[in-house]
């Protein structure tokens, strides 16, 4: 039931730019990733849909963090097939660069660039699609000012903040810079690893629901979480477990008891 | 979505990743001079040098002579580094604020100690060596001397510096505790000290290696003099020998001592990851046990002993015209060396990041640009600047160039040093929103690391002011010339003002440079 076959279509051997409702967003097919002991992802199969939102729940070190990694291109299988968009990875560095900037991260621990301002932090999202002369401006003068105060606002920020430097920011205000980032790189495919760990109980609801307000219009959204409670508003929740889907489901259909079955200890 | 706001010079402000790459723009003028400079004659003899780097000799009879030179060479390097460490270990606890508050209740001591150190640590280790050369004659025990007397200097002030630098609650809670002053500092404050110092040792060692090769250009024994006398009889294979000999060595060396600052769990020097206490304290004391006897032997075996120091060689009788010395171009000698400085610190400073960019991406772009530093680091400045002279004219741009080269080589093992120990979260997540393998690592990593590395290149445009007088060979690059000039001419009292000018420059150049360093460690 859970390991879902890759269907055989046939693929183009260049990366698509734009989604297709009937084209899957993210297709992992028998993903294996070594570990130390036990493999940290084994034969994983996962299919995104444009419009889909799927919650990745399990244990701390099920391998959720490793999916997200595979999802966006950090870390390459040791066997298994990767699509995005319907491609396979491409093998020229500038295909790739492209497939890439339609995968946006939101990331456990933010990776803002510390030293920079706001708006260079959320210009730095659109380097894959600027050339050289851009990028330097961008580390001399404001770039792209009203583009970048839109997506401030689509998160409750003030564009006062953008030649403030990320140091100057509140935990809430970087987790909120963090998904601007994301949204500026208007990505197809959004994932994003454990966001609301560490956030009061508010805000990890204000952010999710952001979030799942951008898997629309052709997006999708891959989410790893640890708290059941949030799981209204996605249509598939994917469990994992040991490196291995253990459940793929609609989160109504899920029972009380199947989660706490996932999170009891393996002793 | 384009839309880009209105411009205008006033917001213009250089986010921390240009910053170390600014400096680069040095090169503009430099490249637009050059042509002026060049008189073409010698790129057959460039192409014989290059060339011989693939055909070195292999004749027994030179391997031997280069051999023997090096063993020369290592054994100053050692004595002079183990020497320094001793004396500076104690310099550097008698110059401490901390050490003095806690005995005394005053750091008045210190800061006397402090000042009167500046002036050996002013004076470069060429001209400790061409000075003791005439008062004790060509001995090993003058190039010992010369490593050690700057060295110790340098060592106690960043002993001093550590010290002042740790907690002292613990300090004095012992204190309170009624512990005498002396148990009590070396309980607090000793074990905490020792991963700074140990790692900054080994750092000397590296330095007092490539000093002891320097001394040997000059005619003080080793390596060094064999390196010289090939490239001015045009031997070029013979001197490839002597370069690939020395390089091999010097990399064994940086290895081991990176290994041990790794097993030691030691800081790197401007690393941004700050470790603690190292461990290994037991392995550390038995290595200082098997060196003592290693020094003594090293030291029978070179001839060095402390009663050559009572053999002092009678001086020319001294005569002083003081009025001709003070009618030297002094504003022009003075302003020549600054430039010097300040170019071969801005080339330098500024290639190092941009070398890295342009090439660490690519897969053997690490290796070639670490081959070209480790050169650049081996190979004495001088012998660069008497190899530009083949093809360029003698002047501060060829002593700039030569300066720059060296300094490269030690700035940009520092950098890659800095970059391989940085996180690397940011760059990460720029490369899985495909951004390029450039960009990401200037977005990514050289905003974490530009601060630290200017700051340690302001340090270094100290050090290279220090340095001027070395390539003062090359002729017409400001003080060093004439302070060289001076001594072969035994012209003692031009020799004295030039000393002291250069000393006074040093000791301002220093203090700008720590203002420099604190202002942007604290940004």
């Amino acid at each position: 039931m859970l390991a879902v076959p890759c269907p055989l279509l046939n693929r183009p051997n260049f990366p698509v730019l734009s989604s297709s409702p009937d084209r899957l967003l993210l297709e992992l097919c028998s993903i294996r990733v070594p570990g130390r002991s036990a493999p940290r992802l084994d034969d994983v199969s996962l299919q995104l849909r444009p419009g889909e939102r799927v919650a990745l729940v399990g244990p701390s070190g099920a391998g959720k963090s490793t999916l997200l990694a595979v999802a966006n291109g950090l870390i390459r299988p040791e066997a298994g097939e990767l699509f995005w968009n319907g491609a396979a990875p491409a093998r020229s560095r500038r295909r790739r660069r492209l497939q890439q900037a339609l995968i946006g991260t939101l990331w456990q621990d933010l990776r803002l660039i510390e030293e920079l301002t706001v708006q260079q932090n959320l210009n730095a999202a659109r380097l894959a699609r600027w050339g050289w002369p851009r990028a330097l401006l961008n580390l001399m003068l404001p770039v792209e000012t009203a583009a970048n105060t839109e997506v401030l606002a689509r998160v409750d920020l003030s564009a006062d903040l953008l030649e403030q430097p990320v140091t100057a920011l509140s935990g809430g205000q970087r987790q909120r810079l963090a998904l601007a980032r994301l949204l500026r790189q208007d990505p197809l495919l959004l994932l994003a690893d454990e966001p609301l760990a560490h956030l009061d109980p508010r805000l990890a609801r204000d952010l999710l629901d952001l979030l799942l307000k951008q898997a629309s219009g052709g997006r999708a959204l891959l989410l790893s979480l640890h708290r059941p409670d949030l799981l209204a508003g996605f249509d598939r929740v994917v469990a994992l477990r040991q490196g291995r889907v253990v459940l793929d489901a609609a989160p109504s259909g899920l029972t009380g008891q199947q989660l706490a079955a996932l999170y009891r200890s393996e002793a | 979505m384009t839309a880009t706001s209105a411009w205008s010079w006033r917001s213009l402000r250089l986010a921390p990743p240009l910053l170390p790459l600014l400096p680069v723009l040095a090169w503009l003028p430099v490249l637009l001079v050059l042509p002026g400079l060049s008189h073409g004659g010698g790129w057959d003899l460039i192409g014989q040098f290059a060339w011989a780097a693939f055909n070195p000799s292999l004749d027994p009879l030179v391997l031997g002579s280069l051999l023997s030179g090096l063993g020369i060479t290592v054994g100053i390097a050692l004595l002079g580094w183990a020497l320094s460490l001793a004396l500076g270990l104690l310099g550097g606890v008698l110059s401490s604020r901390t050490v003095w508050r806690t005995l005394i209740g005053s750091a008045l001591p210190a800061e006397l100690i402090r000042r009167l150190l500046a002036v050996p640590r002013a004076m470069h280790e060429l001209l400790w060596g061409l000075l003791l050369l005439q008062l004790l004659g060509l001995q090993p025990v003058v190039a010992v001397l010369a490593i050690t007397i700057p060295y110790a200097a340098l060592v106690a002030r960043v002993v001093s510096d550590l010290l002042d630098a740790l907690p002292t609650q613990g300090l004095e809670a012992l204190r309170l505790a009624g512990a005498p002053a002396a148990p009590a500092l070396l309980t607090a404050l000793g074990p905490a000290l020792q991963p700074g110092v140990i790692s900054y040792g080994g750092y000397r060692l590296e330095c007092a290696l490539r000093s002891a090769t320097l001394l040997g250009v000059f005619g003080l024994g080793g390596l060094g003099t064999d390196l010289r006398l090939t490239l001015q009889s045009l031997q070029f294979s013979e001197l490839w020998s002597g370069l690939w000999i020395l390089l091999l060595v010097m990399l064994a060396l940086e290895a081991l001592l990176r290994a041990l600052r790794q097993r030691w769990a030691m800081p790197a020097r401007f690393g941004l990851t700050r470790r603690s206490v190292g461990r290994g304290g037991r392995e550390v004391a038995l290595g200082l046990v098997l060196l003592l006897p290693l020094l003594v032997l090293v030291a029978a075996a070179l001839g060095v002993s402390p009663l050559q120091l009572g053999q002092l060689q009678p001086l020319p009788p001294f005569t002083a015209d003081w009025p001709a010395v003070a009618a030297l171009p002094w504003l022009s000698l003075i302003g020549s060396t600054l430039g010097l400085t300040l170019l071969a610190a801005a080339l330098a400073v500024g290639s190092a990041p941009l070398l890295l960019l342009l090439l660490a991406p690519w897969p053997w772009g690490r290796v070639l640009i670490q081959a070209v530093w480790a050169l650049g680091r081996l190979w004495p400045p001088p012998l660069t600047a008497l190899l530009l002279l083949f093809v360029l004219q003698p002047g501060v741009l060829t002593a700039a160039l030569a300066l720059a080269f060296h300094n490269l080589g030690i700035l940009g093992r520092l950098l890659l040093e800095a970059e391989e120990s940085a996180p690397m979260q940011a760059e990460e997540a720029l490369v899985a929103a495909g951004a390029g393998p450039r960009l990401a690592l200037l977005y990514g990593r050289f905003s974490a690391l530009a601060r630290s590395y200017l700051a340690y290149g302001a340090y270094r445009a100290d050090v290279i002011l220090r340095e001027t007088v070395v390539v003062g060979l090359v002729g017409a690059a400001g003080l060093g010339s004439l302070l060289l000039e001076s001594l072969s001419s035994f012209a003692i009292d031009q020799l004295i003002a030039l000393v002291a000018v250069y000393v006074l420059l040093t000791l301002m150049g220093e203090d700008l440079s720590d203002r420099l360093r604190r202002r942007l460690l604290a940004a």
